[in-house]
C-alpha cells in the first residue's frame, strides 16, 4: 500500500544494538562528505603522492632498469625507513588539509543548529557522539594515510628479494601506529575547533592556524630562549621525532621521544577538554 | 506490571547555584494508556529544567526520577530509546531533506535502515509535510519545522512523547492541525504525552491532567477530564449597585461565587441551572449587569488559583488554600 495512504503507525519492533546505531552517524557522514567535490579533488590529490612512491618502488625493484647505475646510487634509492618517513610527512600534510575541510562540518552545524538536542534526546551519550565523529574523521584520513602506505609496503615486501621483509617487517606497524597518533591529533583539532567556533570557515582555519601558529611559535621560543624546548609546542615536530623512534631512525637534535609523546599527549587532552566543555545539548547561564 | 509513567519523589536540581527543582514529588499516568499530562507554570517556573532532567540533560542533586519505570540516572539509554522528544527551540540539521533527517533520527532511535526510511515517509504525511519532504529542512517554514520536529519525535514509536511549546509560532490552523496530531497520537496510538506549553487553551483541549509549577514546586495537580465531567458553567459578572446581598442569594439557585470587589464576581453554575435563571436572580437584586461572559473551561481558573491571583476557585471550599502537592 502507498505510504500515504498507510497512514502512521507506531513501530514496535526490533531495536537495533548499541553498535549498529553508533555506526550510523560515521555512515551518514561519510555520504554526506563524499557528496562534497572538493573533498573528492583533495582526496585524489592525496593519491598522487602514494602513486609515485609506488612507481620508486617498482623502479628500486626492478634491476633491469638499474644496470648501469653504481651501489651509491642503488643504497640512496633503497626502500627503507627513510623512504617511509618521507612518505608519511608527505601524508601527514594532506591530512592536515582533508581535516581541516572535513572535520568542522561535522559539529558546527549541530551545535549551530541546536541539533545537539535531537541526537542525546535519543540513546547516544557525547562519548558516543564525540567517538562517532572521530571515527568518522578517522575513516577519512585512514584513506590516505596509512592505508596506502600498508599497500606501499606490502608492495615492496612483495617486490624485495628475500632479507628485506625480515630486516624492515617493524615498518608496518610502525605506519599504523604512527598514522594514527597523527590522525588522532587532527581528528582532534578539527573537532575540538568545530565544537568551538560554530562556524565552518572559522572552525577550519582554527585547523589550519594550530598547526601553523604553533610551529611558527616554536621557532620563535627557541630563538628567544636559545633553546630547543619549543620545539614540544609544534605537534609536527614532535610527531616527527615519533616516527623517527618508530621506524628506526636516527632522532633528530633536541626533546627526546618521551617529552614528545608526553606533549602530544597534553595537547590531545587539552582538545578532548574543549570538546567535552563545548558538546553540551542545554548551556546552563550560572 | 504496568509502570507509572513519570514517577518523581523529592526530586531537587541546582543548576550554577541556583536551585531551580526544589525537592519535586509526582506520579503520571500509566504506561500503555493513552493520556496526556499538561506541564504549566509561569517563566522560571521550572517546567524546561523538569523536562531536561527526565532527558537526563541535568542531572539531579537529590531525589529519585523515573520514566517508564527506568531510572533516568542508572538506566539513561532506556529511557531515550522510549521518549520521544520535541524540543521548544528550532532544531534541526542542516543541509538534509526532511526524510533524511527523519531516517537519520529513525536509525539513531535504533530502527533498521529500511524500516527507518519507510517511516521518515509515514511520519511525514502524518504530520502534513508529504509534498515537502524531499525539501531540505533550512528552507522550511517556522510551521513547518514545527511538524518535522514532532514527525522526528516520534519516528520511533515511543511510549511517553515529551512536547515543549508544540504551537509556538504557528498560525491558527496549524495550531489547529499539531493539536489534533497530539490527540490523535494519545487515543488512537496509545502514546502518554507530556505537554509544557504556556497557553492553557492548549493544554486544556489535549490534556487529561494538569500539573502547575511555580518557583520551583509543584502548586497544583489536577484531573482535567473529572473538572470537564461536571460540566461546569463558569461567569464573570460585572455589576453596578449594592450587590451584598448576592453572596448569600446565589446558593438559593444552586450556584456559587466569589466576589473580586469593586462589582466583580467569579460564579460557578451547576449543569442544571441555567444562565437565565442568574439573569433573573440579577434582575430580582436590582443590579444592572456592566459585563456578563460565561464559559465551561476552568483551566484558567485552577491556574488562577496556583498562581495565588485568586484567593480561591468558585465552587470549591473557601477554605482550602494553595498546597505544594
Amino acid at each position: 500500500m502507498a505510504v500515504y495512504k498507510r497512514g502512521y503507525q507506531r513501530y514496535q519492533g526490533p531495536i537495533a544494538g548499541r553498535w549498529t546505531r553508533f555506526m550510523v552517524l560515521p555512515r551518514f557522514a561519510w555520504k554526506r562528505l563524499f557528496q562534497q567535490r572538493l573533498i573528492i579533488l583533495l582526496m585524489v590529490v592525496a593519491f598522487i603522492w602514494p602513486l609515485l612512491c609506488a612507481i620508486f618502488i617498482y623502479i628500486s625493484n626492478n634491476s633491469d632498469l638499474l644496470k648501469g647505475f653504481g651501489p651509491q646510487f642503488r643504497d640512496f634509492i633503497a626502500v627503507n625507513g627513510r623512504f617511509f618517513l618521507v612518505f608519511m610527512n608527505a601524508q601527514a600534510f594532506f591530512a592536515v588539509f582533508l581535516g581541516a575541510m572535513s572535520g568542522p562540518g561535522l559539529i558546527a552545524p549541530d551545535v549551530a543548529n541546536n541539533a545537539l538536542l535531537l541526537y542525546f534526546s535519543r540513546p547516544i551519550s557525547r562519548a558516543d557522539y564525540s567517538l562517532a565523529r572521530l571515527t568518522t574523521l578517522f575513516g577519512m584520513l585512514s584513506l590516505i594515510t596509512w592505508v596506502p602506505g600498508l599497500l606501499l609496503f606490502a608492495m615492496q615486501a612483495g617486490m624485495a628479494e628475500d632479507p628485506w621483509l625480515t630486516e624492515h617487517w617493524k615498518i608496518a606497524p610502525a605506519i599504523v601506529a604512527g598514522f594514527a597518533v597523527w590522525i588522532l591529533l587532527v581528528s582532534m583539532v578539527a573537532l575540538a575547533g568545530s565544537a568551538y567556533a560554530r562556524l565552518r570557515v572559522v572552525a577550519g582555519g582554527i585547523v589550519l592556524g594550530f598547526f601553523f601558529i604553533l610551529s611558527g611559535a616554536s621557532v620563535m621560543i627557541n630563538g628567544v630562549f636559545r633553546s630547543d624546548w619549543g620545539w614540544l609546542l609544534n605537534p609536527a615536530w614532535s610527531t616527527q621525532t615519533l616516527w623517527r623512534a618508530l621506524l628506526g631512525l636516527d632522532p633528530q637534535p633536541g626533546p627526546g621521544v618521551a617529552a614528545c609523546a608526553l606533549s602530544l599527549a597534553i595537547m590531545i587532552l587539552f582538545l578532548a577538554f574543549v570538546l567535552e566543555r563545548k558538546l553540551r545539548p542545554v548551556e546552563v547561564v550560572s | 506490571m504496568a509502570d507509572t509513567v513519570v514517577e518523581l519523589e523529592g526530586l531537587k536540581v541546582k543548576l550554577g547555584r541556583r536551585e531551580i527543582l526544589r525537592g519535586i514529588s509526582c506520579r503520571l499516568g500509566v504506561s500503555g494508556v493513552g493520556k496526556a499530562f499538561g506541564l504549566l507554570g509561569p517563566n522560571g517556573a521550572g517546567k524546561s529544567t523538569l523536562i531536561l532532567t527526565l532527558l537526563g540533560f541535568h542531572k539531579p542533586l537529590a531525589g529519585r526520577i523515573s520514566v517508564l519505570g527506568f531510572d533516568c540516572r542508572t538506566r539513561l539509554n532506556e529511557v531515550r530509546a522510549h521518549v520521544g522528544y520535541m524540543p521548544e527551540t528550532d532544531s534541526f540539521i542542516a543541509n538534509l531533506s526532511a526524510v533524511s533527517f527523519l531516517r537519520l533520527m529513525g536509525e539513531l532511535s535504533g530502527l533498521p535502515g529500511k524500516i527507518a526510511l519507510e517511516k521518515a515517509h509515514e511520519a511525514l504525511f502524518h504530520v502534513g509535510l508529504g509534498e515537502a519532504r524531499y525539501r531540505e529542512l533550512s528552507t522550511y517554514s517556522l510551521g513547518m519545522k514545527q511538524m518535522a520536529k514532532l514527525a522526528q519525535a516520534i519516528i520511533h514509536g515511543p511510549e511517553l512523547l515529551i512536547l515543549d511549546e508544540p504551537t509556538n509560532g504557528l498560525d491558527p490552523s496549524a495550531r489547529r492541525r499539531m493539536l489534533r496530531l497530539i490527540t490523535e497520537m494519545k487515543e488512537k496510538q496509545g502514546m502518554n504525552v507530556l505537554l509544557c506549553s504556556h497557553l492553557l487553551r492548549d493544554v486544556e483541549q489535549v490534556c487529561d491532567e494538569v500539573v502547575i509549577m511555580k518557583d520551583g514546586m509543584i502548586v497544583h495537580k489536577c484531573n482535567l477530564e473529572e473538572e470537564r465531567r461536571s460540566n461546569k458553567c463558569f461567569v464573570e459578572l460585572e455589576v453596578s449597585g449594592n450587590d451584598a446581598g448576592l453572596r448569600g442569594a446565589l446558593p438559593a439557585i444552586g450556584a456559587e461565587g466569589v466576589s473580586e470587589g469593586n462589582g466583580r464576581w467569579r460564579i460557578v453554575l451547576p449543569p442544571s441551572v441555567q444562565l437565565q435563571t442568574l439573569w433573573e436572580l440579577l434582575g430580582a437584586q436590582n443590579l444592572l449587569v456592566r459585563k456578563l461572559t460565561h464559559r465551561r473551561d476552568t483551566l484558567e481558573e485552577i491556574f488562577l488559583k496556583a498562581m495565588g491571583h485568586i484567593a480561591h476557585t468558585p465552587g470549591e471550599s473557601a477554605h482550602t488554600s494553595v498546597q505544594p502537592v
